[in-house]
Formats: C-alpha cells, structure tokens, sequence
C-alpha cells in the first residue's frame, strides 16, 4: 500500500538521485531537479495528430533535401554542385572515413531514423496495436530514442551551409538552391516534432 | 508526503530509476519492470570508462590543434591550415563573425569540455570539496553545446564536395581531421557513459546543505 504511494507520488532525478515529490504542472512547465537542475518531468502535451502531420511533412521534405543539391559552386565557367551525401562521400573517398561516417551519419542516417521511429510510435499508438510483436518493438524504439535524437545535427548542418557560403564567396560565386530550402524546411518541421515529442509521455502510453 | 526528508537519496530509500527509461523501481529488481532493461543502483565502473574516453580525447587534441586540417590548392599553390591558421585567414579577410562562430566550434567548446569532465571527473574521483551545483550546470552545458564542434567537420564536407577543381582550386581534407572527430567522439561519450548520480553520493560541502530553504 505504502510502496504504491511512492511509486505515484514521488520520481527520482536520475542525474544526482534525489528523491522528488511530483506535483501536477501547470501546462508548458517544466519540473527541474531542486539540486542540480536537470529536467525531471514536465505535463505530456503531445497531440498524436499533430506529430503524425509533422512526422508525414518532414519525410515529404527529407527526399528532396538530401537528394537535390544543397549549395551550388560557380567558378570560372565551371559548376559544381554537392549534396549532404555526396560531402560525406568526398571525404570519406580521401581516405578520411571516420569524418566521412559520422557526417552521414549525424546528418543524413539519424534524422531519417528518427523520423521514421517516431512515425512507427504514433502509429502503434494511435492505432492501439497491441500485439506482442507491436509492443515489443514500441518498446525497442522507444529505448533508442534518446541516442537518435542526440545524433540528430540537423540545426548545426544548417548553421555549417551558411558558414560555408561565406567561406567560399570568397573564391567563388555560391548559389542556393531548392535543395538548401527543402533542408531548411526539413530541420524546422524536425525542431518542432522534437519539440511536440515527450519521451515520458510515450512510455507511459506502453503501461496502459 | 511532506515527511520525506529534503535530501533523501533514493538509494536510501530502496529505490532506483531505470538508466533508459526513468521508470521507479525498485533495487531488489535486476531488471526493469516496464522496458527490460537491466538496472544498477550506481554504474561505478562508468567513472573508469570516463575517464580512459576523456584522457584519450584529450591526447587527441594534440594532433587535432598542431596538424593541418585542410589542404587547399590556389592556382598550384598549396596551402596547408590548421584549426588555428584557418580561423586567422577569416580574420585577416575581416569575416569577424564567422571566424568567431568558428573560434567557438571548433577550439573553445572541445577545449571547455576536457577542461571541464576533467575538473567534474577528479571532483568525483578525489572527492574534491567544489560546490556540486556549480559542478553540475557545468556538466550540463558541456553535454548541450559538446555536440556543436561538428560544425568544422560538415563545413569541411560541404568544402572538399563543392571545391574540386584540380590545380586552379582544389580542397581536401588533412590529418587533423580524424583527429578531430575522435575528440569529439571520445568527449561526447566521455559525458554520456558517467553516472553523475555518483558525484551526489560522494562529496558533501556546505553550499549544497542550505538548498532546502531556496527551493521553498
């Protein structure tokens, strides 16, 4: 009786453990850890609608941003185009693998990941797939979520595009293209859906 | 619940949360109830694991600062860049911005970060009496802006694709670049794998005792 108090009222900071009495939030609140401040729980606000439209628009945009070219080279009468893979590849093909590996990854692999992941979780949820075969890979998803999104660098990419096109209007004339915008759409609709997401939220969905 | 004690810690208690899931539970469990993961009170072996990742980083500095990271060839003139002569090129054709976005990316953040695990891991490790709070917004922003030294690696990608035009303008990567990417690496995992829950059980200084009335 006593235990199950506990287990309702009271949560763990899982950086320093100390133990937290949970109150209810108002929405768009966020409880810290009273001693070292880590982000403990806030209120689930995840409308599974929502992120399914997300989900569905960042895939729309994911094709096109990592398959039309992302910056456009004009030097001299020759035109050099590159898209986020074909960077990766570059480097990996002078021999430097390991830069060309964690740029596909961080940029081209773990966001389509991610979204593909996500867009299975709502659709487990939202259809209540409950058969052992759907929980059990809910469950499977839900435990890699967390290192996907922190392999996720979308935001840093974007920033990278707009450095390098500094650095190269020096020699050359850059130009954007459909491509850099699909990218930019992309990280936005991705920013949001990570904003929507509530990983606590998505567990506790597996309880009931 | 108010007859819980403020600085209760869970270990105390007989309870634990799951390390992938966050789930309570409780320590006589081996495995979590809600995901299967295994559970562990503390990961004590995480302190060694961190620190091998971090000393290993931070000797991989050396080759990631002192080796150039790019190559570009201008008009059949080789010219070789460091992390550093790189960031100096910006200033001197007055990019302020950008050679700062980049001073901060690539020299200031991996620096700040062994810096700092060093300083949180002896903390731990020799039970040093810094103030954990300190101790801990320190290690939280390490873990949010540790991942922003990718950006010298993407613009290299994006650099060595687009530019390619034999001897009148051509871009490559150097050395340093492997070098550089294990740091970031190494350093990213450093943080991930240690249980910071170990440094709470550990040191006790005074600051850390009067919280109880702040958080009223």
């Amino acid at each position: 009786m006593e235990r199950d108090c506990i287990d309702d009222c009271v949560t763990l900071c899982r950086s320093c453990d100390l133990v937290v009495t949970k109150r209810a939030l108002p929405s768009g609140v966020r409880a810290l850890c009273p001693r070292c401040h880590t982000a403990l729980y806030d209120t689930p606000y995840c409308s599974i609608n929502g992120m399914l439209a997300l989900c569905i628009t960042a895939l729309i945009f994911f094709t096109p941003a990592n398959f039309l070219p992302i910056l456009e080279l004009h030097f001299l009468g020759s035109v050099r185009t590159a898209t986020i893979a074909e960077g990766a590849i570059a480097v990996a093909h002078q021999g430097y693998w390991i830069v060309g590996i964690s740029v596909m990854l961080t940029a081209v692999i773990a966001p389509g990941i991610l979204i593909l992941s996500i867009l299975s979780q709502i659709l487990i949820i939202k259809y209540r797939l409950h058969s052992p075969f759907f929980r059990d890979l809910l469950k499977r998803l839900l435990k890699y979520q967390d290192i996907l999104s922190q392999l996720t660098m979308l935001e840093i990419y974007l920033i990278s595009i707009l450095v390098s096109v500094f650095n190269l209007s020096d020699f050359a004339d850059i130009f954007l293209g459909m491509g850099t915008f699909c990218f930019s759409m992309l990280f936005i609709v991705t920013l949001f859906l990570q904003r929507e997401y509530n990983l606590e939220h998505m567990w506790s969905m597996l309880d009931e | 619940m108010s007859n819980i004690d403020e600085n209760a810690q869970g270990k105390e208690m007989g309870l634990t949360t799951c390390p992938s899931c966050n789930k309570l539970n409780e320590q006589k469990q081996t495995h979590c109830t809600r995901c299967d993961s295994p559970l562990m009170v503390r990961d004590t072996t995480s302190l060694q694991k961190s620190w091998a990742l971090l000393i290993t980083a931070a000797i991989l500095l050396i080759p990631a600062n002192i080796y150039p990271i790019t190559m570009l060839t201008d008009r059949g003139r080789i010219r070789h860049d460091t992390i550093f002569t790189g960031i100096t090129h910006l200033v001197q054709s007055d990019m302020f911005p950008i050679a700062i976005i980049l001073f901060t990316a690539s020299i200031l953040v991996p620096l700040l970060k062994i810096v700092g695990l060093t300083i949180y891991l002896t903390a731990i490790s020799f039970r040093l009496p810094i103030s954990k709070k300190m101790l801990m917004v320190g290690f939280h922003i390490i873990e949010w802006i540790g991942r922003w030294s990718m950006l010298d690696l993407f613009v290299i990608s994006i650099t060595v694709a687009l530019v390619n035009m034999g001897q009148l303008l051509d871009a490559k990567p150097a050395p340093a670049a492997t070098a550089f990417a294990l740091v970031i690496l190494l350093t990213q995992m450093a943080a991930k794998v240690l249980d910071t829950r170990l440094l709470w059980d550990r040191l006790e200084s005074k600051d850390d005792k009067n919280r109880s009335t702040k958080s009223r």
